[in-house]
């Protein structure tokens, strides 16, 4: 006869300190765990820790690095945020943030070098929120009205949003291609007028990031403090309890689905008319929008929290290629990235749950216990 | 919970002080080796300090294919030039690979090769922050003040890998698994399906596009397509040997590419356009320490060793071997080139070769689309 040992439970309401203590202590168990591991294949954990905070935050031009790969990974975080927390299980942030590179590409490259930066910038960039929300919709319409699973619709058209990037630039002479490069099929530049500048003094930030700053701050806005928010948060706790109170359920899921296909196509505009500048594949086939479900874990689907987790990601992103010019290897800096993450959502476990014993009330299990010890 | 509590703080201040013992003795070990390194190289190398001198590199340099002979190259360099070499492997191609060849300037190396195509923007960008150090590239089209590109004429290889392909095939037809729609790899593949034409007039050469430089799985998966449709000789461009081991479980031939990839595929190996970069990676750094490097475009071939052909496989018999080395001799001495002018394309036309560097059309004798 076994009997369990540890009894797991739901918490309820995590106090704040352990809300905010348990991510902390992930962090850090998963760096210590990371330490044993390099200790053992070889490597000086200290160095390696070292040279990373040095590459990530280490300089200027470390941290602006960081800051450059950590926006995308803010406003897809935000994507996955929204919609898992209305469980609208939107897998396809990937594919959303690609149409709304092209979609955002696609407008820059209309409106031309002629049309004022003050015009161009903001068409160019709300382009990407309306290609990402179109590409949620094929999605979220069959969803709403037919029951169709969104799990499998979106993550299909992740790849069918990715295919159809590269068929823009290396099967077609589509108006994204340039004519002028024969030499390799690559994208033509958006034009300057709806680049998103670079922060004056900084070699390569652009103010791209404070605007995915504000879009977050915008989406838990949008769902802690309106009405619509309120309704929206009725029906991710309980659906029945929504349409009871005489919520509009099915136009709730289909706009927060279409809000987190937007998000995703933001971060795509972002980074096309921030630091990519083309719509070229090779720069936007990195798995952006999954990482933003990661992101979205850790920051417990907190649409503010996503901001810190996102620059910690981008932190590790930016940190790992550094890690090679003191000799660890590749495949090892990705396992340490990896473990850091496993255990970071492992973490959230612990917040929503509570280990205890079981009491000691039936006498058998008391002697179970004492013959197993 | 309290008692669970202080358990948990036991275990982890014992792991917390492993970790620091662990790291303690780590650094010791660092410290001893830096101490001894210096006296090596005083003996070796005057007291000069070493040039840094950095590789960054698309796939793994294991992959045994491309990364791998840029590597090799690198090991050469190092072994008969006074340098520290950093090789960064696995990094992605596109903009944000910028920001790995600004570090590596901002790490002190002064001479930094990036291996793949897809570097060229970002490496041209980092070159512009970064004017003191010398960037070079393969592969690509665009140089800078600061960023000279090299690459070597592998279609002469390709043809005489070609002319091996053309004699081994019973079926006629010849897969070759491609990477991407690209003026190098057409350039490939039609003097690829020359060379076998010369030796086979009837060969066919069928493309499967990958869009991959190194994705073995799919690149297997092209290779087998190609022999379910009836090949029985395999080609391809990409790093990974998976189509040569698909071919080998056939019992087809193989033409590889980049290095001597025989182990992977003894039975099936036929030979292989292969590269030598080390003595271009000698002479530029050369260059540089002199004083005399300049940011321009390199070209090599046959003549000056950048290309070469690897040795033939077993079922390679010596009348094909003999045609293929006289080529070979023509090749280097100036007297053959591979491609005709005009030359005839894949609809059957005669036109003008134009430009290698922008080809972008098959030639007859190959089915599939040059668009990918």
């Amino acid at each position: 006869m076994t009997t369990r040992r540890i009894i797991v439970e739901p918490r309820g309401l995590a106090s704040l300190r352990l809300t905010l203590g348990i991510p902390a202590a992930s962090v850090l168990l998963a760096l210590i765990v990371g330490a044993i591991f390099l200790a053992l294949t070889g490597n000086s954990p200290w160095e390696v820790y070292r040279q990373m905070a040095k590459t990530a935050f280490g300089s200027a031009r470390g941290l602006s690095e960081t800051l450059i790969s950590a926006t995308p990974l803010i406003l897809t975080g935000v994507a996955a945020a929204v919609a898992f927390k209305m469980l609208v299980w939107n897998i396809g942030a990937e594919g959303q943030f690609i149409m709304g590179a092209v979609f955002a590409a696609g407008a820059g490259i209309a409106l031309g070098s002629g049309t004022p930066a003050l015009i161009a910038i903001p068409v160019v960039i709300l382009a990407g929120g309306v290609g990402g929300a179109f590409w949620a919709s094929v999605s979220a319409v069959p969803k709403v009205y037919l029951g169709v699973n969104e799990i499998i619709t979106t993550l299909m058209l992740n790849f069918i949003a990715l295919n159809f990037m590269y068929y823009l630039i290396f099967g077609s002479s589509s108006p994204w291609r340039d004519p002028e490069v024969s030499q390799f099929p690559s994208g033509r530049p958006i034009p300057d007028s709806g680049r998103i500048p670079e922060i004056f003094g900084s070699q390569r930030l652009d103010y791209g990031f404070f605007i995915a700053v504000a879009f977050a701050i915008l989406a838990w806005f949008l769902i802690s403090k309106t009405r619509w928010g309120f309704e929206v948060r009725v029906v991710g706790d309980s659906s029945d309890t929504a349409r009871y109170a005489g919520i509009a359920v099915p136009r709730k899921f289909l706009g927060v689905f279409l809000m987190s296909g937007a998000f995703a196509g933001l971060a795509g505009s972002l980074y096309v008319a921030g630091p990519v500048g083309a719509l070229d594949p090779r720069s936007l086939d990195l798995g952006l929008g999954f990482t933003g479900i990661i992101v979205a874990a850790l920051a417990r689907l907190n649409p503010v929290a996503v901001v810190p987790v996102g620059i910690l990601m981008g932190a590790l992103n930016n940190a790992g290629p550094s890690l090679q010019s003191i000799q660890v290897p590749a495949a090892t800096v990705q396992m340490l990235q990896g473990a850091i993450l496993i255990f970071a959502v492992a973490g959230e476990f612990f917040i929503a749950n509570r280990l205890r014993r079981p009491e000691k009330k039936p006498q058998v299990a008391v002697a179970a216990q004492g013959g197993e010890a | 919970m309290n008692r669970m509590n202080w358990r948990f703080l036991a275990i982890l201040a014992l792991a917390l002080s492993l970790i620091v013992a662990a790291c303690g003795g780590d650094d010791d070990e660092t410290a001893t080796t830096e101490a001894a390194e210096p006296t090596e190289t005083t003996e070796a190398m005057a007291d000069e300090e070493p040039l840094k001198v950095a590789f960054v590199h698309v796939g793994p340099v294991a992959d045994k294919g491309w990364s791998w002979a840029h590597d090799q190259g690198a090991q050469y360099l190092e072994a008969n030039a006074n340098v520290e070499i950093t090789t960064l492997e696995s990094i992605p191609e596109g903009s944000d690979s910028q920001r790995v060849f600004e570090d590596l300037a901002a790490a002190g190396n002064q001479v930094i090769f990036g291996t793949s195509f897809g570097y060229m923007d970002p490496m041209l960008a980092a070159s512009e922050n970064f004017p003191d150090v010398a960037f070079l590239h393969a592969t690509g089209f665009k140089t800078g003040p600061g960023m000279g590109n090299y690459f070597g004429a592998a279609e002469e290889g390709r043809y005489l890998s070609g002319m091996a392909a053309g004699a081994a095939t019973e079926t006629n037809l010849i897969g070759y698994v491609a990477a991407f729609p690209i003026p190098e790899v057409l350039r490939g593949i039609n003097a690829f399906t020359l060379g076998a034409q010369e030796t086979n007039p009837d060969a066919q050469v069928q493309v499967v596009w990958t869009s991959t430089w190194f994705d073995p799985p799919k690149e297997g998966a092209a290779a087998k397509s190609l022999l379910d449709a009836g090949a029985d000789v395999i080609a391809m461009h990409q790093d990974s040997a998976a189509p040569g081991q698909e071919a080998e479980a056939a019992g087809a031939k193989w033409v590889g590419y980049n290095t001597d990839m025989t182990e992977f595929a003894p039975s099936a190996w036929l030979t292989a356009a292969i590269w030598d970069w080390g003595p271009y990676y000698l002479q530029t750094v050369e260059d540089f320490v002199a004083g005399t490097w300049e940011p321009t475009a390199y070209y090599g071939n046959m003549a000056d060793g950048m290309v070469d052909l690897a040795p033939y496989g077993e079922s390679v018999d010596q009348a094909t071997i003999d045609l293929i080395e006289e080529r070979k001799a023509q090749i280097i001495d100036g007297s053959f080139n591979v491609f005709p002018d005009p030359i005839v394309n894949q609809d059957g036309a005669e036109q003008p070769l134009g430009d290698i560097f922008s080809m972008d059309f098959f030639i007859q004798g190959v089915i599939g689309s040059p668009t990918g």
